[in-house]
C-alpha cells in the first residue's frame, strides 16, 4: 500500500503534516511519540523579531471547534535557526518553516535566514487573522497575494507554499494569484475570523476580541474551498481545516489535496497526528485504495 | 508525561458547586506524580481538554477537585463510576521546596486549596500552617485534608458563616510574625496572590503561586496559556502556564 506523496519534488512518506501553530517546533510532541512517523511538520510561524503575542485569554471553546488569538508569539527567526532547527534537522520528516511578518522586508529577511537551514520547504503565512499589521492584510486582495508571493519567490531558495485565508470573497482568485506569483503549492484554509461572547460580563471571551476559528466545525467549508481551488489552479494543494481522523484525510485528498495538515486535533489530543498516521492504511483498505495518489481530486460530481 | 486512559471510580459533591473526581489507570500505574503538577483531561461533550491540579494521588489513583464554572465542568458532574476518559499527566513543574524551607504557609482560596493539599505528603517532616478561604459555609471543603498534616488550619468565610470572618490573607497577616515561615505557597484569586506578594516583599519570605490560564494543548506547544513574567535583563517575557509553570515565583509574576 502506498502512502507516499510528493509536492514540488519534496517526498513525504505519508500525506500527514502537522499544521503551523499547533505543534510548536516538534519537541513537545516528541515526548509522546517519535515525530518521524509524520509526513512532515509545519513550524509555528516565525517572524524577523521575537514576538510576545496577544494578551490572555487567547483561547475559547466554541461548538465543535475553538477560537484562538495567540498573535504569532515566537522567539524570532535568529533564535529559531540556532535553537529549534537543529532538532528538526535530526528527524526523518519534511520540515516546512512557516514564515510571517508585518511588511514585505520582514518576509524577505526571514526567507533568507531559512535558506541557510536544511528545512525542505517554506510556508508563507499571509492569512493570520490575529495580528494587526501584515498577516492577513497581505492575504486578502489577489493583487497583494501576487506581489508578496513574487517578492518572496525571488529570494526563497526552497519550494514555496502560500497559506491562504478563507476570509475572502473568492479564494480561487487568491489561489490563482499565488500560482501566478510563483508559488509551488498552496495550503488552505487558515482559520476563519470569529468571536465568542461572555453573556454575564457582556465582554468578548478573547482579550483580542476576535480570533481564528478552527476544528471540526470548519471542515465542510475547508472541503468546499479545496475542491473549488483544485478546479482553478495547476499547482498542488495542501488541505487543512478540522481534520480529526484518517477518514478526513481521504476526504480532503478526494477534494483535491495532495497532502493535508492536522491542526486543532493536536491541541484536543496529543496523540492525534500519530493516531491519524497509524489509521491511514486501515482506512485506505476500507475504501479499497492501494495508492493515495490515485484519489487526489477524484471527486465525482453529479 | 503520558496519555493515559483512566476509569472513574468516584465523582462526589464535597461542597456547594464543588466536586471531587477520582479515577484509576486502566493499564499501568501513574508515574512521576508530585504535588502542584497538573493533568489535562477529556470532558464529556467538549473538544478541548480541561486542566486540573493534582489534589490527592498515589500510583494507582488520582483525585482532582473541580468547581462548576461553565458547560465543561457542568458536564463533568454527570461522570459516573466506570466511565473512561483520556488524561495526559503529569504536566507542569509543581511545587518545589528547598531543604531550608522548614516552616511553610499554605494559602488557598476556594477550589485553589486543592493543589496545596498534598504538599505535606510530598514533603513530610516539615511544619505546615494552612489558611483557607471560602465565600460562605456552603462552599467550605478540604479542611480535613489539611488538618491531618498541619500544625494549624484557619478557615475563613467572607460573611463569617463558618470559621473566621474575612479573607484568609487577613488572618495570615495577623499570624505571620509569630509563624515566621520560610516559604509561602499560594493558589487562589488575583487579590490573594497580590496580598501574598506583599507579605513576601515586606517580610522577605520567598513565595510561590500556582497560576491559572485558559489552556489549549497543555503540553507547551500552542502558546495559548501565556503568563507575563518579569526577567532580570530583558523586561517582560511570556511564559507558558502549562510547560514553564503552573508554579512561578511570586516576585516574577506580573499581577
Amino acid at each position: 500500500m502506498n502512502t507516499k506523496v510528493s509536492i514540488a519534488g519534496v517526498e513525504f512518506k505519508n500525506p500527514v503534516i502537522t499544521a503551523s501553530g499547533t505543534f510548536g517546533f516538534g519537541t513537545e510532541y516528541e515526548k509522546f511519540y517519535d515525530i518521524s512517523v509524520l509526513g512532515g511538520i509545519c513550524t509555528k510561524g516565525v517572524t524577523r523579531e521575537k514576538r510576545n503575542g496577544n494578551p490572555s485569554p487567547r483561547i475559547a471553546e466554541t461548538p465543535s471547534g475553538m477560537l484562538n488569538a495567540v498573535g504569532l508569539q515566537n522567539p524570532g527567526v535568529d533564535r529559531f535557526v540556532e535553537e529549534d532547527m537543529p532538532f528538526l534537522e535530526k528527524k526523518n520528516l519534511v520540515t516546512i518553516v512557516n514564515i510571517a511578518g508585518s511588511c514585505e522586508d520582514d518576509y524577505l529577511y526571514v526567507a533568507e535566514r531559512v535558506n541557510e537551514t536544511n528545512a525542505q520547504m517554506v510556508e508563507m503565512n499571509i492569512s493570520c487573522p490575529n495580528v494587526k499589521a501584515g498577516g492577513m492584510a497581505f492575504g486578502i486582495k489577489p493583487e497583494s497575494v501576487f506581489k508578496i508571493t513574487q517578492q518572496v519567490r525571488k529570494v526563497c531558495k526552497k519550494p514555496l507554499i502560500v497559506k491562504l485565508s478563507p476570509n475572502v470573497s473568492d479564494i480561487t482568485e487568491n489561489a490563482r494569484a499565488a500560482q501566478d506569483g510563483g508559488a509551488d503549492a498552496v495550503s488552505l484554509i487558515n482559520t476563519l475570523t470569529g468571536m465568542a461572547i461572555d453573556r454575564f460580563a457582556r465582554k468578548p471571551v478573547l482579550a483580542n476580541v476576535t480570533g481564528g476559528l478552527s476544528g471540526p466545525c470548519v471542515k465542510p467549508i475547508a472541503l468546499r474551498m479545496v475542491s473549488q481551488v483544485y478546479n482553478s489552479i495547476e499547482i498542488p494543494i495542501i488541505g487543512l481545516g478540522g481534520i480529526m481522523t484518517a477518514a478526513d484525510v481521504l476526504e480532503f485528498m478526494i477534494a483535491g489535496a495532495t497532502a493535508v495538515q492536522v491542526g486543532s486535533a493536536n491541541i484536543f489530543d496529543p496523540m492525534a497526528a500519530f493516531n491519524i498516521v497509524n489509521e491511514l492504511t486501515k482506512e485506505m483498505e476500507c475504501c479499497k485504495i492501494s495508492d493515495v495518489n490515485e484519489i487526489i481530486g477524484s471527486l465525482i460530481l453529479p | 508525561m503520558k496519555d493515559y486512559t483512566v476509569e472513574v471510580t468516584e465523582n462526589k459533591k464535597i461542597a456547594d458547586g464543588l466536586y471531587e473526581l477520582t479515577f484509576a489507570s486502566t493499564d499501568c500505574g501513574f508515574e512521576g506524580l508530585h504535588c502542584g503538577k497538573f493533568l489535562h483531561m477529556e470532558v464529556p461533550g467538549k473538544l478541548l481538554r480541561r486542566p486540573f491540579c493534582l489534589y490527592k494521588f498515589s500510583e494507582t489513583s488520582i483525585s482532582v477537585a473541580y468547581a462548576v464554572v461553565g458547560d465543561g465542568t457542568r458536564n463533568m458532574t454527570f461522570l459516573k463510576r466506570g466511565d473512561r476518559l483520556k488524561v495526559t499527566l503529569p504536566l507542569g513543574n509543581g511545587w518545589n521546596l528547598e531543604e531550608k524551607h522548614k516552616k511553610i504557609v499554605l494559602l488557598g482560596g476556594g477550589v485553589g486549596c486543592a493543589p496545596l493539599a498534598y504538599v505535606p505528603v510530598s514533603y513530610p517532616n516539615r511544619k505546615y500552617y494552612a489558611y483557607l478561604g471560602f465565600a460562605d459555609k456552603s462552599k467550605v471543603a478540604f479542611e480535613h485534608e489539611f488538618a491531618l498534616r498541619s500544625e494549624k488550619v484557619v478557615c475563613t468565610t467572607d460573611n463569617g458563616s463558618y470559621g473566621v470572618k474575612g479573607f484568609p490573607t487577613q488572618a495570615l497577616e495577623k499570624d505571620l510574625k509569630e509563624i515566621n515561615p520560610d516559604a509561602i505557597l499560594v493558589c487562589g484569586p488575583r487579590p490573594m496572590l497580590k496580598a501574598a506578594a506583599r507579605f513576601s516583599l515586606e517580610h522577605n519570605i520567598p513565595a510561590y503561586a500556582s497560576t491559572e490560564e485558559r489552556m489549549g494543548c497543555g503540553v507547551g506547544a500552542c502558546l495559548v496559556c501565556a503568563c507575563a513574567v518579569k526577567q532580570k535583563d530583558s523586561g517582560t517575557v511570556m511564559k507558558r502556564a502549562c510547560a514553564d509553570g503552573p508554579v512561578f515565583g511570586l516576585e516574577e509574576l506580573i499581577l
